[in-house]
C-alpha cells in the first residue's frame, strides 16, 4: 500500500502550499506535516513528499537530513530531547541527562523496548535561563530536578 | 559592455562590467587557483581556494565571485594569499583518505597539483579522520568515494543546470556532509560521464578507464569524436598504441565543455575486435588472402563489369576520403549511385542538449564533396533491394547491422554480381564480398569531419594502423591511378588542398586556418580560433 | 528607565489583541500605514539609533535603505525569530508574551521597505510559541491590521509564519532565506546582499524580534525619545539573558550602558553558593569569554564591550564560577559549532571538528604539546575566511577560551586531568 496523506492532511498540504509565493517555499512545512502522519521521513515519504513537491527526491534528501528535527528513522512516542549547550551544562546539565538515562535503561540515541521513549541531546533551545531543562515533542520541561523529571517521565504513556 | 580597468598583480588589465576578478585574471593568463567553481556552473564559493587579496579591503575575498570595479587593485602573491592558500589545502585535507597510490586521479589530480604549486607542507591534523563510502557504483559510468570528496558540488550543480536532471545531492551537515544518490536511483542519464571529468579530484572516477593505466604514461591527441555528426570535440588518449579514454576538448562552438557517455565510450565498438591485416580475394572455397596489386585489379576489372554501381561510403569516412572515394566512383560509372550511410533515431531531452539523431559524424561534409545522388540511404536501400543494382563498393560499415532484417539484407548482397568490401574488421558484410581490402578506423587517420552545423573540424592520427591495414585515402588514391585517373595529391593535407579548390564552399580552407577548434563554413561566425 | 521591549510581559493575557490593544497597541501601526510615509518612517529609525539585535549591531534605518525602491521584483520582509545563540532567550520571551509587538514591528518594517509579503521564520523547536504567533496573526488579520487595503489605506501586506526545523545556521539572515526558499540552510555568497538580492533573488530585509518589537515604541514616543536613552553610537535599550552561575538569572530590559558587573552583582544577585566570578561571556557563545579582571569598565553597549576585546552581540550573558573547568566549557562550544556547522565551506567544515577533537582530547587528559597553539592557529585561519560569520562564530570563542584561561588548558595538558572540576561541570 503506497504511502499517502490523508485527504484532512492533503486538505492542509494544499493549504499550505497556496500561502506562498512560491510552491518550493513549503517544502520544510510539508515535510513536518509528513512526518506528523507517518511518524518519520523514510524513504517512501521521501519519494512521496517529493512527488507533491515537483522535485527530485535525491533534493528532498538533502533537505530532509540538513535539520535535526526531521527524522529518517522512527523514534519512541516521546523524544526527550536534553539541552547540552554550555549554559545548560553549567546548571547540571550532564547530571540530568545521566539521571533520565539511568532512570529509563537506555543511553542517549537509544529508544526504551517498550517504544515510549527516546532520549537524545540537543544544542541550545533558547531556555538558558531556566536550566537545566529539556523538551519532549513539543514541550518545554524547565528548571529540572530530580523529583521534577521523574514526575514527567511517569506522566507520559 | 562598459569597460573596467583594474590592476592584478601589478599589471593592467581591461576588461568589462560584470566579470568577476576570477575571469579578469585568466583573461591576462593568471590562473587563481580554485575548485568548487566552473566557467559553466553556478557560483558556490565554499572551497575557499580562490581566495585573494584586495586592497582596501579588510578581508580577503573569493575571486569567483568578485565582481571588478574600476580601479581596483588585486594580489595574489602577496603573504596572506600564499598563506590563506596553505591553510585551505590543509583543511581540505584534514579528512583526505592518503589514497594516491590506488586512485585514478592521480596525476590530474587538483590536490595533487596545488599542493606542488602552493603548499608543499606537512598536515598538522593528527586526530581520526573521518570516514565514507568507498567505491560506491553511482551508475554505468561512475563511481564514487566520499573520503576522497572535498565537497565543492560540481557535480550536483551539473545535474541540476546542465542536465537539469537532479540525481545528486548532499546530504548531512557539517562534516558528515557527503553527495548522494537517493536510494534506489542510478545515475544514468546520458551525459553523466561528464561529472568524472569535472571533479578536481578522486571522488568521482569512470568506471570504464578504472585501474587501466596512470594517466602520465597517456599519449594525448586531439581529434573528433566519430559518434554523431555534432563533432564533439576530443581529445583521444592512448597508451601503448590502444584507445585508452576520450576526454572532451574545450570548444564553445561544439560541445562547449562536455562530452555525451556514448560518444565518450563509442571508441570500443568502433576500434575493438580482430584487424583484417591483408587484402582478400574470393576464389573457390572462400575469401583467400592476397597482395594489394591484385586485390586492386580485381577490383576495379570487378566493379567495371558491374554496372549499375552503388557506392555507400562510412558518415565515419573524412571529406579527404569523401573526396577521393566519389572521384574514383564516378571514374568507373558516370551515374554511378552514391550515398553516406545515415539512420536518425529518436532523441531525449537530455540526449539532445549534446547529441545528434545519426551515427554519422561526417554525413555532411561526405554529401557536400560528392557522396550525394539520388536523395539519401533509403532511396538507394530500396534500389538495392530492388535488385537495381549490380555491383556495390561499401566502406566502413557492416550493412547487415542496417535493420532487423538481416535474411533479407543477406539476400540481396549475395545476389550482387560483385561487392567490394572495404573495413578495418571481417565483418559479416565482408564475409560476404568479392574483395575484401584492410583499413583504417577513426583514430589512425589525419583527416576532417563537417559536422551537421557546417563546422570543419580536424582529426589527427592517435594510433598507429596494424601492419597490412592501408589509409582509405591511400587506397582510393591507388584506385584512381590504376583506373587510369592519376591524381597529384594522395596525403591527406595534400587532398584537402584540392577539395578546397573543387568544392565551392571549401574555397581557402586549409589545416592551418582549421587549427584547434575547426571553422565555420560559410564565413559565419567562426574565424580561425 | 522607561521600558520599552518588556513594557507588557507583566500583564496577564499580554499576548492577546485585547490587552495588546487596551495598552496602546497597534495605535502606531494605524498611524503609519494611514499618515507616514515609507521614506519618512525610515528616516525616523534612522535618526532614533536603533541597531539590529540579533547580534551583528547593524544600523537599522540604514539596512532598509538599502533596498532599492524602484525595483519591478516583489520585495520581502522577514522577522528573524530563529533564536539559538547559547545563552539567548530574549526572543522567546517576547514571542510568548508580547508577540503582537513583533507583528506590529515586522508590518512596520514591511510597510517601509513596501513589501506585501512578510515572514516570521521561527525555529522549530519553539512550537509553543509559534502557536502563540500564529493566533496572534489571526487576531491582528481579524482586526483588519494584516491583509488587504490595510484600514483604507491602499496598502497590503500578508504574514506568514513559518516555522524552522532545527539548524542554528538558520538564523544567519542568508541561510535563513536559503531555508524559507524550501532548500538546506546554507548562507549565500555575498555580493550580492539580501538587500538587493534576498528571498527568491527579491530584495529582503531580515530583522531581528527585538529590533523589530522595539518598532511600535519608537513611532509611539518619537526617534528622539529613543535617542535620548543609552550612549552616543548605542542608542535605545536592549534586552539581555543572563545564564549561568548567576543567582537571577532571566532576561532584563537595560538601557545601552549599563555597567556590566553592577548589572551581574546587583541587578542578578552576583555568583550564588559562595562562589567566585572566572569568566563572562557577554553576548551569546558566539563572542570571547572575559576574564574577571577584564570586567572592571565594561558597559552594556557595542563600543565598550568592543573594546574589552568581546562583542555585545545578541546580549546572551553567559556567567562562570570558579568551579567551572574551562577546558570542558571551551569543549561544550567547540562540540556545538562542530555540531551546527552547515559543512558548505571548507575552513568550517574542517576546521570545527578539528578543534572540537583537540579541546575533547585536551579535556580527556590526551592533550598534546602544540595543541594550544594549533588551536590559535586553526582558528586564525578559519576567521574572515568563510561564507558567513559562523566560522568566526566558532574560531573567536575557541581562541578566547585558550588565550584567557592558558595556565589552566596547560595544567590540563601536562597533569593529563582536570585541576579544577574532575571534568564534571557541575
Amino acid at each position: 500500500m503506497a504511502l499517502e496523506f490523508s485527504p484532512e492532511t492533503y486538505k492542509k498540504f494544499e493549504e499550505t502550499v497556496n500561502r506562498y509565493p512560491k510552491k518550493e517555499a513549503a517544502l520544510l512545512p510539508v515535510l513536518c506535516l509528513a512526518q506528523k502522519e507517518f511518524g518519520h521521513l523514510g524513504q517512501e515519504a521521501i519519494e512521496y513528499v517529493a512527488r507533491l513537491m515537483e522535485q527530485s527526491p535525491a533534493r528532498v534528501c538533502g533537505v530532509v537530513s540538513f535539520y535535526t528535527m526531521l527524522n529518517t528513522k522512527p523514534i519512541g512516542w516521546h523524544h526527550i530531547q536534553v539541552c547540552r549547550t554550555l549554559p545548560c551544562a553549567l546548571r547540571g546539565a550532564e547530571r540530568l541527562t545521566s539521571f533520565i538515562s539511568k532512570t529509563l535503561g537506555i543511553e542517549v540515541g537509544q529508544t526504551t523496548a517498550d517504544g515510549r521513549f527516546t532520549l537524545s541531546e540537543v544544542e541550545c533551545l533558547a531556555s538558558c535561563g531556566t536550566a537545566p531543562m529539556m523538551q519532549i515533542n513539543d514541550d518545554y520541561y524547565e528548571n529540572l530536578t530530580d523529583e521534577k523529571v521523574t514526575e514527567v517521565l511517569a506522566s507520559l504513556k | 559592455m562598459d569597460p573596467i580597468k583594474l590592476t592584478i598583480d601589478g599589471k593592467e588589465v581591461a576588461t568589462t562590467k560584470g566579470k568577476t576578478v576570477i575571469e579578469a585574471a585568466a583573461e591576462i593568463g593568471i590562473d587563481i587557483p580554485h575548485y568548487c567553481y566552473h566557467p559553466k556552473l553556478s557560483i558556490a564559493g565554499n572551497c575557499r581556494m580562490c581566495l585573494v587579496e584586495i586592497e582596501r579591503m579588510p578581508k580577503l575575498q573569493i575571486a569567483c565571485n568578485m565582481p571588478v570595479v574600476e580601479g581596483m587593485s588585486v594580489l595574489t602573491q602577496s603573504p596572506k594569499v600564499l598563506a590563506i592558500r596553505k591553510a585551505v589545502m590543509e583543511f581540505l585535507l584534514v579528512n583526505h583518505p592518503l589514497d594516491c597510490p590506488i586512485c585514478d586521479q592521480a596525476g590530474e589530480c587538483w590536490l595533487q597539483d596545488y599542493y606542488m604549486q602552493h603548499d608543499l607542507q606537512g598536515s598538522r591534523f593528527q586526530e581520526r579522520k573521518e570516514h565514507d563510502r568507498k567505491r560506491e557504483v553511482f551508475g554505468p559510468n561512475v563511481v564514487f568515494d566520499g573520503e576522497r570528496c572535498i565537497k565543492c558540488t560540481r557535480c550536483v550543480r551539473f545535474f541540476q543546470e546542465v542536465t537539469r536532471t537532479d540525481e545528486l545531492s548532499v546530504v548531512n551537515r557539517g562534516d558528515h556532509s557527503t553527495i548522494a544518490l537517493f536510494p534506489g536511483t542510478v545515475l544514468d542519464n546520458p551525459l553523466s560521464g561528464n561529472v568524472v571529468d569535472i571533479c578536481p579530484v578522486g571522488a568521482l572516477t569512470d568506471r570504464d578507464f578504472r585501474f587501466k593505466v596512470r594517466v602520465w604514461y597517456l599519449q594525448k591527441t586531439s581529434s573528433i569524436c566519430p559518434g554523431c555528426s555534432t563533432g564533439c570535440n576530443v581529445s583521444v588518449e592512448t597508451y601503448q598504441n590502444r584507445i585508452a579514454r576520450f576526454k572532451p576538448r574545450i570548444n564553445e562552438a561544439v560541445n562547449s565543455h562536455w562530452l555525451c557517455d556514448e560518444g565518450r565510450y563509442c571508441f570500443h565498438d568502433l576500434t575493438g575486435g580482430e584487424r583484417l591485416t591483408t587484402p582478400m580475394i574470393r576464389q573457390e572455397g572462400g575469401l583467400a588472402p592476397t597482395t594489394w596489386e591484385r586485390a586492386l585489379e580485381a577490383m576495379l576489372s570487378g566493379l567495371r563489369g558491374s554496372i549499375p554501381l552503388a557506392g555507400i561510403l562510412s558518415g565515419r569516412n573524412t571529406n579527404e576520403e569523401a573526396f577521393l572515394f566519389a572521384k574514383l566512383m564516378k571514374k568507373l560509372s558516370q551515374d554511378c549511385a552514391l550515398e553516406v550511410l545515415y539512420q536518425e533515431r529518436e532523441l531525449s531531452e537530455v540526449q539532445k542538449i549534446l547529441m545528434s539523431p545519426d551515427r554519422s559524424p561526417n554525413f555532411r561534409g561526405a554529401r557536400e564533396m560528392g557522396v550525394s545522388s539520388n536523395g539519401g540511404l533509403e532511396p538507394l536501400m530500396r534500389k538495392l533491394f530492388d535488385g537495381h543494382f549490380s555491383g556495390a563498393y561499401v566502406v566502413g560499415e557492416d550493412l547487415m547491422g542496417i535493420n532487423n532484417d538481416q535474411d533479407r539484407i543477406r539476400q540481396m548482397l549475395q545476389k550482387l554480381s560483385f561487392l567490394v568490401v572495404q573495413d578495418i574488421r571481417m565483418t559479416e558484410t565482408a564475409q560476404l564480398a568479392h574483395v575484401v581490402l584492410p583499413s583504417t578506423h577513426f583514430g589512425e587517420k589525419e583527416g576532417t569531419y563537417t559536422n551537421r552545423n557546417g563546422r570543419v573540424q580536424k582529426l589527427n592520427i592517435a594510433t598507429i594502423a596494424p601492419e597490412g591495414a592501408l589509409q582509405d585515402c591511400e587506397i582510393f588514391v591507388r584506385l584512381l591511378d590504376a583506373a587510369g585517373d592519376k591524381v597529384s595529391y594522395s596525403t591527406p593535407v595534400e587532398v584537402f588542398d584540392a577539395l578546397a579548390k573543387e568544392v565551392p564552399a571549401y574555397h581557402g580552407l586549409n589545416y592551418a586556418a582549421i587549427g584547434e577548434q575547426g571553422i565555420q563554413l560559410g564565413g559565419g561566425e567562426a574565424k580561425q580560433q | 528607565m522607561e521600558k520599552v521591549l518588556l513594557r507588557n510581559i507583566d500583564v496577564p493575557d499580554s499576548h492577546t489583541l485585547a490587552v495588546y490593544s487596551s495598552r496602546g497597541g497597534y495605535r502606531p501601526w494605524q498611524e503609519v500605514v494611514k499618515n507616514i510615509r515609507p521614506e519618512q518612517l525610515i528616516e525616523e529609525i534612522k535618526a532614533s539609533g536603533l541597531r539590529g539585535r540579533g547580534g551583528a549591531g547593524f544600523p537599522t534605518g540604514m539596512k532598509w535603505g538599502f533596498v532599492p525602491k524602484d525595483s519591478p521584483k516583489p520585495k520581502y520582509m522577514v522577522c528573524n525569530a530563529d533564536e539559538s545563540e547559547p545563552g539567548t532567550f530574549k526572543d522567546r520571551l517576547l514571542i510568548e508574551k508580547d508577540p503582537h509587538a513583533i507583528i506590529e514591528g515586522t508590518l512596520m518594517a514591511a510597510y517601509a521597505i513596501q513589501s506585501h509579503t512578510a515572514f516570521i521564520y521561527i525555529r522549530g523547536e519553539l512550537a509553543f510559541g509559534a502557536n502563540i504567533l500564529e493566533r496572534a496573526v489571526d487576531e491582528a488579520t481579524q482586526a483588519g491590521y494584516i491583509g488587504k487595503n490595510i484600514l483604507g489605506s491602499g496598502y497590503d501586506v500578508d504574514l506568514i509564519v513559518h516555522r524552522g526545523a532545527g539548524a542554528y545556521i538558520c538564523g544567519e539572515e542568508t541561510a535563513l532565506l536559503s531555508s524559507l526558499e524550501g532548500g538546506r540552510g546554507w548562507p549565500k555568497v555575498k555580493p550580492p546582499f539580501p538587500a538587493t538580492h534576498g528571498l527568491f533573488g527579491c530584495p529582503t530585509v531580515v530583522n531581528n524580534v527585538e529590533t523589530l518589537a522595539a518598532l511600535p515604541w519608537i513611532i509611539e514616543h518619537g526617534a528622539a525619545a529613543y535617542a535620548a536613552m543609552g550612549t552616543d553610537k548605542s542608542k535605545g535599550t536592549k534586552l539581555f539573558s543572563v545564564s549561568g552561575h548567576i543567582s537571577k538569572p532571566g532576561v532584563y530590559e537595560l538601557e545601552m550602558g549599563y555597567p556590566l558587573m553592577k548589572f551581574l552583582e546587583e541587578d542578578c544577585g552576583g555568583v550564588p553558593n559562595g562562589r567566585r566570578l572566572k569568566g563572562v561571556i557577554p553576548g551569546g557563545g558566539s563572542m570571547p569569554v572575559l576574564r574577571p579582571d577584564e570586567l572592571e569598565k565594561v558597559n552594556l553597549d557595542y563600543e565598550s564591550v568592543q573594546a574589552a576585546g568581546s562583542l555585545l552581540g545578541s546580549g546572551g550573558v553567559i556567567v562562570m564560577d570558579d568551579g567551572t573547568c574551562m577546558v570542558r566549557a571551551a569543549w561544550n562550544l567547540a562540540r556545538f559549532f562542530a555540531h551546527e556547522s552547515c559543512g558548505q565551506c571548507s575552513p568550517c567544515r574542517e576546521g570545527c571538528h578539528w578543534m572540537e577533537k583537540i579541546f575533547h582530547r585536551i579535556e580527556q587528559g590526551e592533550g598534546r604539546k602544540g595543541d594550544l597553539e594549533l588551536i590559535l592557529n586553526v582558528s586564525g585561519n578559519i576567521m574572515g575566511n568563510t561564507i558567513c560569520p559562523f566560522g568566526d562564530a566558532a574560531a573567536m570563542p575557541a581562541a578566547a577560551f585558550v588565550r584567557k584561561y592558558r595556565e589552566e588548558f596547560e595544567e590540563h595538558i601536562t597533569q593529563k586531568r582536570c585541576t579544577i572540576r574532575n571534568g564534571v561541570m557541575e
